[in-house]
């Protein structure tokens, strides 16, 4: 029987110590006279963020933050197919309301735990006047990030990590629950919602709009017909040429991670410096001219500096989902999940499709559109810590009172009682 | 501004700073590990990667037997004479470009023959290493008889101990004019060359750009994505050899090797063609990342060559010691693919003789019928084993292949 255990981040003296003393001895690439950001992350901005890693910031100040704004846990959780039991860490707040709603969220790449705790103490507030729905939040770090572990064997796809979600909550006493996830959260809750939706998961909603276009007039007859008669809105095109363009520019790491995982990890592994400009990549090119302090990216990097499998472990996903039968990040064909779902989308993220290819893909009930909002307010990939306001917003209105999914999990849906 | 000393051709050994030594030996006995799935074998870790068995192993190697003096000594001995040497690139200033220079033993052979001005370029993640082996033999063959060569072997700017552009924009046709004049300054006004991975494409370009004048014949082992299935519309006659005659066995497991190199093998290729400076950090500050980065490679692309752990740890360190820095190494994938030049369109192709020599394991490969957009192929031969770097796995064989075909063509 699984037991849950209270967690607090704690990082060793030997890593910090470790940390220093490769920092000490960086040895930076060169740059070309020109190069601007053409060519990947600036030498500048690289430089700028080691010269505060080894001086200014305190990486014991944030773990205390982190410590004290998310009450952390770890349980084992079994794992069928002979993956065996791994020890799972997670976020779990409760709201003061009983009935409130339980939802897991799932982050993705290069995201953790830590993209909800903007959102944790929004989702869980309650209203005395009823004003809207309040949540019980469950934010797991996946297998192989954070501070859970990472699977041993090979082949421990998406399909697994759905799994792991579904049983914590299970576990938790959580027995119906929605779930919120973008980039892999996205995959995965999308697989909650197809294997364990109806009786378990109620609703699901996401931050990254997929679809395809309903090019086939029998599948989709209503929607192939406004498809064919509705030219795409500007947001819609600008989303076009934006996908266009990251697959042309900067999917790389994709690739990479998809066929040799362990390969790049060797560097990741070894140099901070290298660490950090990998993500810090998709930090700026994926958010919507977020301002990030430098500090938060470097909190943000050390989840990943010392996180307990290592940051190698991390991008096995990738390559377990290129090889899994789905052969990539989604296959949307094979069906759609029934449950009510969800979409927020935002216009920064790297892929936005079109409402009406959104809706080939599941049972559309809501859909917040932040696309038309002006530049620097719109949001992108990490919408729960870039724009959390927004996000809960829609959030609240998919599942207040006389909005399309209240009450799927009890009948207070996350109201005090009247 | 021209330096006429920075010009003028200097001798040059390669002498790593004491300095750089040590802090190579700081930064390896602080190395950290990834952890590695459970798997049954090396075939399986290797579908994920450079294994952590082998990474570990070489890197205790480096840190206590590996002796880069003695390495260094010797590397200077097989590739000597080197030298250094300024050459204006238009839009790019003077540039530091190293190179062997070897002449042949003999100007003239048994049979009358003058020795031949060959230029060698090697690619990623090569090196001039690359020519050691084919050096004694093309210079000075065992039979009077068998034609000799004059050997010039640079190390590409960004590369080894060649200085790296300073600005963007330095592609295809940059290098084919830094080596075109490096050929001419040593007096080769006619020359042939020699070259696969990134020599391929850039003496292909020279081929395109100086051949007749300068460049008489070209040779590869390596013919690139430029060798393109035939389409109808552009080349009917090619288009319909190439449905009508069957693949031999041999063509067929080609084609699956070049399958998995375009599915699972592509992903460094990309990175470094898109995002050359993100991955630059991390290659620049980890030796043991540079080390599985390029380990990955010598043993996917070659045909079981048996590597020795110090054969390994050398060829790494002229990257991890290179004049740039690693991470200059990557930018020829960005620029060339910037401009446009990594498929070989058909209207372009050179007409000088083009010779071609076939290893099993390399990564592309292609039926005769498709290469017929690459160049005006006279010669082809076919090995029976051999991969990605020819004149490293099979240097006689190669070699041979070169006697052969310049022989005939010129």
């Amino acid at each position: 029987m699984s037991t849950e255990v209270p967690f607090k981040i704690s990082i060793p003296d030997t890593q910090l110590e470790l940390l220093r003393k490769k920092l000490d001895l960086v040895t930076f690439p060169d740059e070309l006279e020109d190069a601007g950001s053409r060519y990947g992350v600036p030498l500048a901005d690289i430089k700028r963020l080691v010269a505060r890693w080894k001086d200014g910031f305190d990486w014991r100040v944030e773990e205390a933050k982190l410590n004290e704004e998310m009450p952390q846990f770890t349980r084992d959780i079994e794992v069928s197919d002979g993956h065996g039991t791994l020890n799972v860490h997670y976020v779990h707040k409760r709201s003061e309301v009983d009935g409130a709603i339980p939802l897991l969220f799932v982050h993705g790449w290069p995201g953790s735990f830590i993209e909800s705790r903007k959102i944790l103490p929004l989702l869980t507030e309650s209203s005395r006047d009823g004003d809207f729905p309040s949540f019980h939040v469950v934010a797991l770090s996946l297998p192989g990030f954070g501070f859970s572990e990472a699977p041993k064997k090979s082949g421990f796809t998406p399909d697994y990590h759905a799994e792991v979600g579904h049983k914590l909550m299970l576990s938790l006493g959580y027995n119906e629950y929605v779930t919120q996830g973008g980039d892999w959260g996205y995959v995965i809750t999308r697989k909650i919602a197809m294997k364990y939706g109806g009786t378990h998961s109620k609703a699901w909603h996401t931050n990254m709009s997929m679809g395809f276009p309903p090019l086939n007039p029998l599948s989709h007859p209503i929607l192939f017909l406004q498809w064919m008669l509705t030219p795409y809105s500007e947001p819609e095109k600008a989303g076009f040429t934006r996908w266009k363009q990251f697959q042309k520019e900067e999917n790389g790491y994709y690739i990479l991670q998809c066929n040799k995982p362990q390969t790049v990890g060797y560097a990741l592994a070894d140099s901070p410096v290298g660490l950090l400009g990998w993500i810090y990549e998709g930090l700026v090119n994926w958010t919507d001219e977020y301002p990030w302090t430098d500090d938060e990216v470097l909190t943000w990097i050390s989840i990943y500096l010392f996180s307990r499998a290592g940051p190698t472990a991390s991008f096995r996903i990738y390559y377990e989902a290129q090889h899994s039968k789905d052969s990539g990040f989604i296959s949307l064909t094979g069906g759609n999940p029934k449950i009510p779902m969800g979409v927020s989308r935002f216009p920064k993220d790297m892929v936005v499709a079109p409402m009406s290819w959104i809706k080939t893909t599941g049972n559309l009930v809501f859909a917040g559109d932040h696309t038309s909002v002006g530049t620097n307010k719109g949001g992108g990939h990490f919408a729960a810590y870039e724009r959390p306001e927004a996000l809960v917003e829609d959030l609240r209105n998919m599942f207040r009172r006389g909005g399309p999914a209240f009450g799927v999990t009890s009948k207070k849906g996350g109201y005090f009682d009247k | 501004m021209t330096d006429s000393d920075s010009l003028s051709e200097r001798p040059f050994q390669i002498s790593i700073p004491d300095s750089s030594i040590e802090l190579l030996q700081k930064k390896l006995a602080l190395a950290t590990f990834p952890d590695e799935l459970e798997l049954e074998s090396d075939e399986k870790r290797r579908m994920y990667g450079a294994p952590l068995g082998d990474i570990k192993r070489l890197v205790e190697r480096w840190k206590t037997g590996f002796d880069w003096r003695k390495a260094e000594k010797k590397l200077n001995e097989d590739l000597s004479p080197m030298f250094v040497r300024g050459i204006e690139v238009e839009g790019f200033g003077v540039m530091d470009v190293h190179y062997v220079h070897r002449k042949s033993e003999r100007e003239v052979d048994a049979k009358g023959r003058k020795a031949v001005p060959l230029l060698f370029v090697h690619g990623w993640p090569g090196s001039v290493i690359e020519v050691r082996k084919i050096l004694p033999l093309l210079t000075n063959p065992e039979k009077e008889d068998e034609l000799s060569f004059h050997v010039v072997a640079p190390s590409l700017p960004g590369f080894g101990f060649s200085e790296a552009p300073r600005k963007k924009g330095f592609n295809l046709t940059q290098y084919a004019e830094v080596f075109n004049k490096l050929m001419l300054s040593l007096g080769y006004n006619e020359y042939v060359t020699q070259g696969g991975d990134w020599g391929f494409y850039i003496t292909r370009r020279m081929a395109q750009l100086y051949g007749h004048k300068h460049v008489k014949a070209w040779h590869t082992n390596y013919p690139g994505p430029g060798a393109i299935e035939p389409a109808f519309g552009a080349q009917p006659l090619h288009y319909l050899r190439h449905m009508v005659t069957p693949y031999t066995t041999r063509e067929k497991t080609a084609l699956e090797r070049s399958k998995w190199f375009t599915t699972q093998g592509m992903g460094y290729n990309i990175q470094q063609s898109t995002q050359p400076q993100t991955l630059g950090y991390s290659l620049s500050d980890s030796p043991v990342g540079l080390l599985a980065w390029v380990y990955e490679k010598l043993v996917n692309w070659t045909d079981g060559y048996k590597w020795n752990d110090d054969e390994v740890l050398e060829w790494v360190s002229v990257y991890w010691f290179s004049r740039p820095g690693p991470a200059a190494s990557l930018r020829i994938y960005y620029e060339v693919t910037q401009a446009n030049q990594r498929v070989v369109p058909f209207r372009e192709k050179p007409t000088i003789p083009m010779g071609w020599s076939r290893f099993p394991m390399e990564l592309r490969s292609f039926p005769r019928t498709w290469t017929q957009n690459v160049g005006d192929l006279v010669f082809d031969s076919e090995h029976p084993s051999g991969g990605h770097f020819a004149a490293h796995e099979e240097a006689e064989r190669l070699v041979d292949d070169l006697q052969k075909m310049f022989s005939t063509v010129l």
